[in-house]
């Protein structure tokens, strides 16, 4: 079983019948469930994506971003011209929003050869400022009364389709050479390097992949809403998003996806608290850092788990030293 | 480590059957209420809305607004029913809004939603409400492609395509100040669409904008800004943005010696504006659909109400939109005689020369509002006065 | 000499616009030297500060004095209490936590004036009467005057307590290496509560100040002035008092420059595009040492 599980092409049967599974059962999913319950899990699902490149950037690489709103908006802008601009179909345009932002994921990713900690989250910061900045002055953007005329055609299960590969991808790139170097340059940067990983090159990596998936997703963002305009992506969606990785656990995957659950649904659940929610927040992101400052499944990862759902008891992963 | 892993497990099974429960009970809710059959079940409006983040502000205005219609209306009820608000927060967000009204509308199957103050989300909550055939009506949005959605969209606001180039012609030609400074908040989609009418009818009327300077809302520094408007000397300044920053704005230019007036638009319209500016807007202009001075009985009694309720706070624009938009789906509910959307939606359409607290209201047949006549008000000893009547023609 | 005249006015506005910045940042790169941690709340230390100082000066009993004092002493309260509830317990813990609380507190802090005083921008009573001097074809408003005074005199006085105060020796101690400061004998929580406070207390000063200036009091003002502030103590070098003080003027002259030169359109963008640069090529700043990595 074990050994049949290792063969490549079982694996790439799995993967396909994995995502004509998602795109079959979201597709039922779509036709029962009230509109907007559907509507929730549209926005976990699209945060998700976006989660799921800041966890590969500040969980796994370790390098804290708080411009992945920039990204986002990238995505959601360049995708929306390419659709209302150029007519070009819509998955085209969501590759074409990723491509963009992780171009930017690329220039952005330059400083972090120099920068470390805080200095980088204020400059992606800074960063993600400047580009909302220059969004509301551009033309071709309609500044602040925002982009009109986009079409809706985001549907669900191009969304799960999409959050099913990102996951998959995060998953093999976990497993992989390069998602093993992008831990080691968190856990002890200067000790990678001495051991001859290319810690620039990895941190490029991580941010041009990071910012692809929160380019797409910022696409689909703007294929849902149909209308975007700069104030969307200001500073708050940075936290939020942030804040999505922190309570599922920095590095880890499934904790990414719980946390894209819980905060995605949580405001919802949370309404009755409305006026509230906002004072809760804040108070929730400092105790959670106080009592499990890596998330609440922080250093869990998807395999393991799965194994150990699955009863496939393995006796040592090399996991995160506490 | 195990430990930590185990424990991680069994939060991570919690949580999910948390979710899974609490998404259960919700789905199950729409089952147990069968719609409509008990006629005393009380009228639901949706309000949508920010009470939290940067927009809060006009959220929770309108909201004070619709309170107070909540209140009267469920003095004597609508079709025998009492009216009851469902409240929430969108945090000035879209995907919330999204959610929020698909919520107000699937679940708590609201009769109408009021909402949301901006443009931007109520193009986007308006498109989902339109094709879930329930009534939204905007108590605050004024720029493009919002009625034009379909026909469950409505606003209440006065149209700036009408009363900005009325208040330009009479500062240009009436009062002879031709050379204009134009001031625009740049990340606000408000001011931004009324600076482009404001200032093609400067040209229209001759007049000539000899500096134009831009903002962003929020801003407190306009010391760059002034002194060079100072240095351009204009006849009168145009600001098209809200009041807090106009209030900002005019402290700062009388500061360094500049004599202009303000104009501006209904964005202005707040007590706020002379509460912050102080002597310093005096003689600021800017236009309403209702006049301070000769308030109709309505408005007057609004007014005092209003500041009874809210601890002597005079009521601003959103608070009066959210107030008269309520009003407008009460009346049209009572018309229909039915609160079913798709059937008042027709009798609101129609509404004509409704005498609401921020004005005369009119659905024109595109569904866009009308507020007749529209008055240039002036800023006097810390008060809007009233400074002329401009009527409106109707299509 | 128009364009001449117009610049000397410029520089006397982006002169006290800087002051503010400087005043806030003169407390950021205090805290960040002594415990190399961001305080991203600091921005919402000097909203309270603001909101603060309108409450006192609203009571009508109170002149500007006791209302800068007052404001002073529950912001510095309100520091220590932060740093004790939300970055106490994480001293030990990965600066990515540290920055999160920070995050947190900013967001609480923030929304709970929201709940409390409402989201309206309120004005400022005038505490005293403004004056403005016409110094040959430029004016000065004795607003500004205050602010630029006020701002150099508390970058003098701390300068010097730390220099030569002995609470200010255990701080530069605490700056360089903790656990030997610890060694020697100085109190490390006690430092880190005094510096927290101070650090505070100028961010609440630097509150009632601003909303005297601004004529403007805001639950959200205090996000963007405080990355201003950040920014403005990265470009002098962070841990450096005259440096905080020279990197706040800097980013103040810069914004206004760029509004007389036609950008102000991108006014928010300066000081960001300022930082950026100053990480990507001097990132220890005009007046800062140049750190070492240590392995």
């Amino acid at each position: 079983m074990k050994k049949l599980l290792n063969n490549w092409i079982v694996q790439v049967l799995l993967f396909l019948s994995l995502l004509g599974l998602t795109a079959y059962g979201s597709q039922m999913i779509n036709d029962i469930i009230p509109p907007y319950f559907l509507m929730i899990a549209f926005f976990i699902g699209i945060n998700l994506i976006m989660a799921l490149g800041l966890n590969l950037i500040t969980g796994v690489t370790g390098q804290l971003s708080l411009g992945h709103a920039a990204f986002m908006s990238i995505g959601a802008y360049s995708s929306a011209i390419a659709t209302v601009n150029y007519d070009l179909p819509f998955l085209l345009g969501v590759l074409i929003g990723g491509l963009i932002a992780s171009v930017f994921g690329v220039i952005i990713g330059f400083p972090t050869l120099r920068l470390t900690g805080d200095y980088l989250a204020i400059a992606t910061l800074g960063f993600a400022e400047i580009v909302r900045v220059q969004f509301t002055n551009m033309k071709i953007t309609n500044g602040a009364i925002g982009f009109l005329g986009i079409e809706g055609s985001t549907t669900f299960p191009i969304v799960m389709t999409i959050a099913v590969l990102t996951i998959c991808l995060m998953v093999w790139l976990e497993n992989s050479r390069n998602g093993r170097a992008m831990l080691a340059i968190r856990e002890d940067e200067v000790a990678s390097s001495a051991v001859g990983i290319n810690t620039t090159l990895y941190k490029i990596q991580a941010f041009a992949i990071g910012a692809f998936c929160a380019g797409v997703g910022g696409a689909l963002f703007a294929h849902t809403t149909t209308f975007i305009q700069p104030t969307d992506f200001g500073f708050q969606k940075s936290v939020d998003i942030l804040s999505i990785v922190v309570l599922g656990g920095l590095g880890s995957i499934p904790g990414t996806i719980i946390g894209a659950i819980v905060l995605t649904a949580a405001p919802e659940i949370l309404r009755p608290l409305s006026n509230y929610r906002m004072i809760v927040y804040g108070l929730l992101l400092v105790v959670i850092m106080i009592f499990r400052p890596y998330g609440l499944m922080g250093g869990v990862n998807l395999r393991q788990a799965l194994r150990r759902a699955m009863m496939f008891p393995k006796k040592k992963q090399a996991g995160r030293e506490e | 480590m195990f430990h930590k892993k185990r424990k991680s497990l069994v939060v991570m099974s919690v949580i999910m059957s948390a979710l899974i429960m609490v998404s259960g009970c919700g789905a199950s809710k729409p089952a147990a209420t069968t719609p409509a059959a008990d006629s005393k079940e009380p009228i639901k409006i949706g309000f949508l809305g920010a009470k939290t983040g940067d927009v809060a502000m006009y959220g929770l205005n309108t909201l004070k607004g619709l309170n107070m219609a909540v209140e009267e209306l469920n003095k004597e009820g609508v079709l025998g029913r009492q009216v009851e608000l469902v409240e929430e927060d969108n945090a000035g967000q879209k995907d919330q809004a999204i959610n929020i009204t698909n919520k107000l509308i699937s679940q708590d199957k609201v009769a109408a939603i009021v909402g949301d103050p901006t443009t931007g989300i109520t193009r986007v909550a308006g498109q989902i409400a339109n094709s879930k055939k329930t009534v939204i009506l905007s108590a605050g949005s004024t720029g493009m492609d919002v009625v034009e959605i379909g026909p469950y969209v409505f606003r209440d606001t006065l149209l700036d395509t009408i009363a900005a180039p009325a208040t330009m012609k009479y500062v240009i030609q009436e009062k002879g100040w031709k050379n204009v400074a134009l001031i625009t908040s740049k990340n606000n989609d408000y001011s931004v669409s009324l600076s482009k009418i404001f200032s093609d009818a400067i040209d229209a009327n001759g007049g000539k904008v000899v500096i134009e300077e831009f903002i962003q809302d929020k801003d407190t520094d306009f010391s760059g800004q002034i002194t060079k408007i100072k240095s351009a000397n204009p006849d009168v300044i145009v600001f098209s943005g809200y009041y807090t920053e106009g209030a900002l704005i005019m402290k700062k230019a009388r500061e360094v010696g500049i004599k202009a007036i303000m104009v501006g638009g209904d964005g202005l319209q707040g007590d706020d504006l002379m509460k912050i500016g102080g002597a310093a807007v005096e003689g600021s202009i800017s236009y309403a659909g209702f006049s301070p001075e000769q308030p109709t009985p309505n408005t007057e009694k609004f007014i005092n109400a209003y500041k009874a309720k809210y601890n002597n706070e005079l009521p601003d624009l959103f608070a009066a939109q959210g107030y008269d938009a309520l009003m407008l789906i009460a009346k049209a509910i009572k018309d229909a005689n039915s609160a079913d959307s798709e059937i008042f939606k027709d009798s609101l359409a129609k509404t004509k020369n409704y005498d609401g607290v921020s004005g005369s209201i009119t659905f024109q047949e595109n569904r866009e509002p009308v507020k007749s006549p529209v008055y240039l008000l002036e800023v006097k000893d810390g008060k809007f006065a009233l400074l002329k009547k401009v009527p409106v023609e109707i299509k | 000499m128009p364009i001449l005249n117009n610049l000397m006015q410029q520089l006397v506005n982006g002169l006290a616009l800087g002051s503010i910045y400087a005043l806030i940042a003169l407390g950021y790169t205090m805290v960040y030297g002594i415990i190399g941690m961001i305080n991203f709340a600091y921005g919402e230390i000097f909203m309270f500060g603001a909101y603060a100082g309108l409450v006192l000066a609203l009571t009508n009993y109170v002149n500007v004095y006791v209302a800068l004092l007052g404001a002073t002493f529950i912001t510095m309260v309100l520091g220590v209490v932060i740093e004790r509830v939300a970055y106490r317990p994480l001293r030990r813990s990965s600066r990515l936590s540290a920055l999160i609380s920070a995050i947190g507190v900013s967001f609480f802090l923030s929304s709970l004036m929201v709940r409390v005083k409402g989201p309206n921008t309120r004005g400022f009573p005038t505490l005293f009467e403004n004056r403005i001097f016409e110094i040959g074809d430029f004016q000065i408003t004795i607003y500004q005057i205050v602010i630029i005074g006020v701002a150099g005199l508390l970058m003098l006085s701390l300068h010097l307590f730390v220099t030569y105060s002995k609470m200010g020796r255990a701080m530069r101690a605490c700056a360089q290496d903790q656990d030997a400061a610890s060694l020697m004998g100085v109190n490390i929580d006690r430092v880190i509560s005094v510096t927290f406070a101070i650090g505070s207390g100028l961010a609440g000063a630097a509150g009632v100040l601003a909303g005297i200036y601004f004529n403007a009091v805001q639950p959200y003002m205090g996000l963007l002035a405080g990355l201003k502030a950040f920014a403005a103590a990265v470009l002098g070098g962070i841990g450096s008092i005259p440096g905080a003080m020279i990197g706040g003027l800097v980013i103040g002259l810069t914004e206004i420059l760029g509004v007389t030169v036609n950008l102000s359109e991108y006014k928010d963008a300066f000081a960001f595009a300022i930082l950026i640069l100053v990480l990507l090529f001097k990132p220890s700043g005009i007046m800062g040492r140049k750190a070492n990595k240590k392995v």
